[in-house]
């Protein structure tokens, strides 16, 4: 029978199947109590933040239109550019490590994606019940739930903006933000990303979900890469509890031929990805361990040992033994640590102070009336420290080299670049090479440790 | 004869393809772009209008994000069969 090739056709010869609510039944454990813990600090940590004060500033302030990032004493520059690679690779590091000890540690317990879908997923409960008022209430009429449905979205979209609001007080100092957005005087640039921040989250959070984490993470998509035989999984003991099956409280299971699970399928429910974990470890499995506690509730109910469902690595079901220090983790652990001492190390002797020779293309030298080389240079100075500094300049690399007008001091202000314009006067019997490199050395009369010397070029006639 | 049927993949996942890699790359090529050219020396150099800071980092991201955008589309476009696999029962 011939059938037509209609793309997303809903008659029943069609593969496709509309995406059908997952309804996350609530579970009670440690693993969510650890999983709030992580809400509480990590929310906690994102809407403080930017309200803290250091020296009369914002203490976090990633200051893009001034083209520096605060964080808390220490100031960065573009130059620094550098710091930010190297902590981008010490992020990527440390979730590879985590990754091959326990899993997606990261996407269960610490992922903003599933900290704010937690938060937004506890307000639908608190408006609209629990899963199966909430199944109930999709399935009534608009006229009956239209309340329900308003009063969860507007709280999200509240939510939404104040979140909208705090990320752009990442970027702009939050005091002034608040009052102004609420005043409808901030810029139109400002308003334009807490619109779009919030509307970012209300989608993710309230709509998207568990899509996000399907669909459109990358980490999903290659962290299975970094999960070997050793590794700690959420996995469901099949030895222990197939078949499956009901049975009364206090009948001997095993003497029916059962294992201990009882086919209650909670875990499938509990599940935010929907997915059944004793088909083992799947894709979707974003490491929550709900199921866990979930299971480990049904067990104790039935007086069974708990940990049907648990951490456990494969070579461990396989009746192996666990292998926690192994090549894997050891090379990642040590990789992480050196580079997180190389990153705090050149932080914190980083020197302030940033210096560039430009010499003036326009001629290449010029005699003086008295008969001297000249050579015409801009030097730029950058103080990035917080106050003020006037520094000392020293020219060597010449013979006798003389700076045009004495200047021997530079004062520049704090955040601030100075362009003085120099010139270098050599006596030609002095000159040894057409091409002479000089050196520039600038150091601060207040702090010696402040030291920088920067090399140029010094060019003359031939030399015989 | 079985008909041999493809397996579309669902519509979210074929609208995220196409706009979240077009958003992260234009994030990138933004960060990357303005670290290198101050909008103000922008301004000068190519007699645009004044605008704040961020305004020029906001429409520069958003022009890039068009251009990953029809990047992501054509290359959806292009990745449709060219061959019609499905045959009627002959």
């Amino acid at each position: 029978m011939s059938t037509p090739n209609t793309p997303d056709s809903n008659n029943s010869d069609s593969l496709y199947a509309k995406r059908e609510k997952i309804y996350p039944r609530q579970v009670h454990g440690i693993f969510a109590q650890l999983r709030m813990l992580g809400v509480i600090s990590l929310m906690g940590f994102f809407y403080g933040t930017p309200w803290l004060q250091w020296d009369g500033r914002q203490a976090v302030l990633f200051d893009l239109p001034g083209r520096q990032f605060h964080i808390l004493g220490i100031t960065f520059w573009p130059q620094d550019f550098f710091y930010l690679a190297v902590l981008l690779i010490l992020a990527a590091l440390a979730l590879f490590f985590f990754t091959a000890l326990a899993g997606r540690l990261w996407c269960g317990f610490a992922c903003p994606q599933t900290v704010w879908t937690e938060v937004f997923l506890w307000i639908e409960r608190k408006v609209e019940g629990g899963r199966p008022q909430q199944i109930k209430l999709d399935k009534t009429d608009l006229k009956h739930k239209w309340l329900k449905k308003t009063t969860k979205h507007t709280i999200w979209l509240v939510l939404s903006l104040f979140t909208g609001i705090t990320f752009v007080g990442f970027f702009t100092p939050i005091h002034e933000l608040w009052v102004n957005f609420f005043t409808f005087s901030l810029g139109p640039w400002e308003n334009f990303w807490v619109y779009f921040y919030a509307f970012a989250t209300y989608g993710n959070a309230g709509w998207m979900r568990e899509q996000v984490c399907i669909y459109m993470c990358p980490y999903a998509r290659f962290q299975s890469a970094m999960i070997d035989a050793d590794t700690f999984i959420i996995a469901y003991d099949e030895k222990r509890g197939d078949p499956r099956g009901s049975r009364k409280k206090n009948e001997d299971h095993r003497e029916k031929g059962l294992g201990d699970c009882i086919d209650c399928s909670i875990c499938v429910q509990v599940c935010p990805t929907g997915i059944d974990i004793r088909d083992g470890l799947q894709y979707e499995c974003i490491g929550c361990a709900a199921c866990i506690d979930a299971c480990d509730d049904v067990m104790k109910k039935m007086d069974y040992p708990s940990g049907l469902i648990r951490y456990t690595t494969q070579n461990a079901l396989e009746g192996k033994l666990i292998h926690l220090l192994r090549p894997r983790t050891i090379i990642y652990a040590s990789i992480l640590m050196i580079t997180t001492i190389m990153l705090i190390a050149s932080i914190s002797t980083r020197i302030p102070l940033e210096v560039d020779i430009i010499r003036d293309r326009n001629a290449l030298y010029r005699e003086t009336d008295e008969g001297l080389i000249e050579n015409v240079y801009i030097l730029k100075v950058i103080n990035m420290d917080n106050i003020k500094h006037t520094y000392d300049m020293r020219i060597s690399g010449i013979k006798d080299i003389k700076v045009g007008d004495n200047i021997s001091t530079i004062t520049v202000n704090s955040g601030e670049i100075s362009s003085l314009p120099l010139r270098l006067q050599v006596d030609p019997a002095n000159l040894t090479k057409r091409s002479s490199k000089v050196f520039f050395t600038l150091s601060a009369q207040d702090a010696p440790e402040i030291r920088l010397e920067q090399d140029g070029r010094f060019l003359g006639p031939r030399t015989r | 004869m079985d008909v041999v049927k493809e397996q579309k993949s669902p519509r979210i996942q074929r609208i995220i393809a196409v706009l979240w890699p077009s958003f992260i790359m234009a994030s990138i090529g933004t960060i990357l772009f303005f670290s290198a050219f101050d909008p103000h020396s922008l301004i000068d150099c190519g007699d645009l209008p004044d605008i704040s800071r961020l305004g020029v980092y906001t429409i520069g991201f958003f022009l890039l994000w068009a251009i990953t955008l029809s990047s992501c589309l054509l290359t959806c476009y292009f990745q449709r069969p060219c061959h019609n696999t499905t045959h009627c029962g002959d």
